[in-house]
């Protein structure tokens, strides 16, 4: 197996695997509120400003028949299996539901959630620009992010000050800024973080309280140095996608030769990338840091600027190879495949691509991922 | 067959084969390959570097088991003992339980090399047939793969999907293809491969009127229509060459030639051994190379 014996990741496998339990017990014992939030264009130091918990809406990989009701079965798997947890009681925790304008598949999700999960309280659709390259995206987004701020000031019944603001963008800065500093143990040569513990580490930020997730990524930073590795580099990925959060398959292609180095998705990089540009009026702050962030497919054009993005970060990283992890049926992500596989593959990374479902087939995807490995390397055979 | 005693009409020949013109004894490396699939099983043994022997079988439901059983077939045709082969690979489903494996490599690889050495080192792309699976390859002259597809989860349009058809129209399954042609006019494909709605469908089709023979042709050219948006998806470059059980299907292999407009490459050998041959030449290869980094390690 890929992951390290000595459980330094512990905290955040836990975290990630007893994700519910968590979310309740933040909430009896801080007394706040909890927000679910779809899509990682959500701002969530609003939320935070607000005394919130914003807590991403995952699925659980398991089969459903509760949503075929409210969803086409050509809809993403993450955007079915996602509002499967909301229908199926799983977040009845949560007090309210947001989501940020992304793509209309997770839109179909957010409307079923707020209109059939009978414990969400409030609901915000933030209609943040997909143009975010338009010269008048910025003024859009900021003017929605203050609209969002006082969606949440009635939700509160309480200003939400500026210093809330500033507190609330110091704290996720900072965990983009340690978790930038975790993924860059990946850039060494068999590295100390393999591809497993940083995925655990960055979708729990995704749903934990930053503050103690900050205070879990430095203690296990401050241990790194100290780390020796035990397993075989193997031949370095790169994974590409939508969301993915399904660890029994990033395992199983750890154990088979290879190392995950870095990736291009919402459940890892393109989640906590950037940090917000501080400045003196933190809505604006807020409003850029999404607009600038790495992009989704469907927040990238005219121009494409995530194809020297991913490409960027494959050779920083020294990815041998990347691997496409396509959610079935995501349109804007297998819009973009065909040129992202051609830009890579000039410039010397060779693909595989994998199409993902809610569950997926392990058997079938090792042989894939062995095969494409010894594409790679096996020169001993001929 | 008595009253009441089912024939297994889905039941394809096992076989098992060793060159007589050649003498093991003599061979410098000896080498297996054993590839144990979800339908069928082969043990191939390599007698420096050239076919000797094969076994063809059904996998039980061991893989060890049908591992150990596919080999023991060449092993007693042949006097040979497990302990006269140097060096062993699984490939397949049960490539990592083959017990008296030293490595496993996928089918995907052994099936590239397989087909090279069957077909020739002009062969550029492999379309395996399997018991429940399909797979479309690229390879290169050494038959190392360059790119390669498989379908997806379901098993729809394979080898396990042909079987199921054998029993329901009572044909073996070997005449399958013969059958398909023998039609007025080509119908139209079945709408479904899926295993299951194929075989309603084709009930369908025998109450509505159909011949046996034309249900067969309409599963076939479904078959076929399948795969070739599999293979174009990889793209078709010559030569062109089919592998496992479905190969030996020519209801199914002329419709994909004809969809393709291209013939397969035709062989002398059993192309349901592709990849256990593949499997035992990887072998060989290992072999050779360590034989002689030893023997330069020791000047």
């Amino acid at each position: 197996m890929s992951a390290n014996l000595d459980g330094l990741f512990d905290q955040f496998k836990y975290w990630y695997e007893k994700r519910h339990d968590y979310a309740r017990d933040w909430k009896a014992r801080t007394g706040g509120r909890i927000a679910a939030t779809m899509c990682t264009y959500t701002p969530e130091e609003i939320l935070i400003a607000a005394g919130m918990l914003p807590v991403r809406v995952l699925g659980a990989h398991e089969p459903q028949n509760v949503t075929e009701p409210h969803i086409f079965g050509m809809f993403c798997p993450f955007c079915r299996d996602s509002l499967a947890q909301g229908l199926l009681g799983r977040y009845d925790y949560a007090d309210g539901v947001t989501l940020t304008q992304s793509c209309i598949q997770y839109r179909q999700t957010f409307t079923s959630w707020r209109e059939h999960v009978p414990t969400v309280k409030w609901d915000y659709y933030l209609p943040m620009p997909n143009e975010v390259q338009s010269r008048f995206a910025r003024t859009l987004q900021y003017a929605e992010v203050k609209k969002f701020r006082s969606f949440m000031e009635g939700v509160i019944d309480k200003p939400i000050t500026d210093d809330d603001l500033n507190r609330a963008l110091s704290v996720v800065n900072e965990n983009r800024r340690l978790l930038r500093e975790l993924f860059e143990y990946r850039k060494e040569t068999n590295p100390r973080v393999n591809g497993v513990e940083a995925l655990y580490a960055s979708l729990t930020a995704q749903f934990v309280d930053k503050a103690e997730h900050n205070a879990e990524l430095k203690r296990v930073l401050s241990e790194l140095p100290k780390r020796k590795q035990d397993r075989p580099e193997g031949v370095r990925f790169m994974t590409i996608g939508s969301e993915n959060d399904d660890v029994s398959f990033m395992a199983m292609v750890e154990s088979v030769g290879s190392t995950i180095v870095i990736d291009d998705q919402c459940s890892g990089t393109r989640y906590f990338w950037n940090e917000a540009r501080l400045q003196d009026d933190p809505i604006a702050a807020i409003a850029d840091r999404y607009c600038e962030r790495p992009a989704c497919p469907t927040k990238d054009y005219p121009l494409h600027t995530r194809y020297d993005h991913v490409l960027k970060l494959a050779k920083d990283y020294n990815a041998r190879a990347a691997v496409f992890l396509q959610q079935k049926f995501c349109d804007p992500h297998e819009g973009d495949y065909p040129d992202l596989k051609e830009h890579l593959e000039q410039n010397g990374i060779p693909t595989l691509f994998l199409e993902f479902d809610i569950t997926n087939p392990l058997g079938p995807f090792r042989i894939r991922i062995e095969a494409f490995l010894e594409t790679l390397s096996e020169e001993e055979l001929f | 067959m008595t009253a009441g005693e089912k024939k297994e009409y889905w039941r394809w020949e096992e076989s098992c084969w060793t060159d007589d013109s050649k003498n093991w004894r003599d061979a410098k490396i000896i080498t297996a390959g054993i590839d144990v699939g979800s339908v069928s099983s082969q043990a191939v043994v390599c007698v420096d570097g050239e076919l000797y022997g094969y076994n063809s079988m059904r996998t039980g439901n061991s893989s060890p088991d049908s591992a150990t059983n596919a080999l023991k077939g060449v092993l007693e045709k042949s006097g040979m003992t497990l302990t006269d082969i140097t060096y062993v690979i699984g490939t397949g489903y049960g490539r990592v339980n083959v017990p008296f494996a030293h490595k496993a490599i996928t089918e995907i690889a052994c099936h590239a090399r397989g087909a090279n050495y069957m077909g020739g080192n002009s062969i550029r792309t492999i379309l395996d047939m399997g018991g429940q699976d399909c797979k479309a390859i690229h390879c290169d002259e050494k038959g190392k793969v360059t790119n390669f597809l498989m379908n997806d989860k379901c098993a729809a349009g394979t080898g396990r999907g042909m079987e199921v058809i054998a029993d329901l129209m009572q044909i073996p399954i070997a005449e399958l293809g013969a059958r398909s042609f023998d039609v007025d006019e080509e119908p139209q494909a079945v709408s479904s491969t899926c295993v299951v709605f194929a075989k309603s469908e084709a009930l369908g089709l025998l109450k509505a009127g159909y011949s046996k023979n034309k249900v067969i042709a309409a599963y076939c050219q479904a078959m076929a229509e399948r795969v070739v948006s599999l293979i174009e998806r990889i793209g078709v470059e010559d030569k062109f060459f089919i592998t496992g059980g479905i190969a030996k299907n020519t209801g199914v292999v002329r419709r994909i030639e004809k969809l393709l407009g291209t013939k397969a490459a035709e062989t002398k050998y059993d192309s349901q051994i592709a990849g256990a041959l593949g499997a035992a030449l990887f072998g060989y290869t290992l072999m050779q190379k360590q034989g002689a980094a030893a023997a330069k390690a020791a000047a």
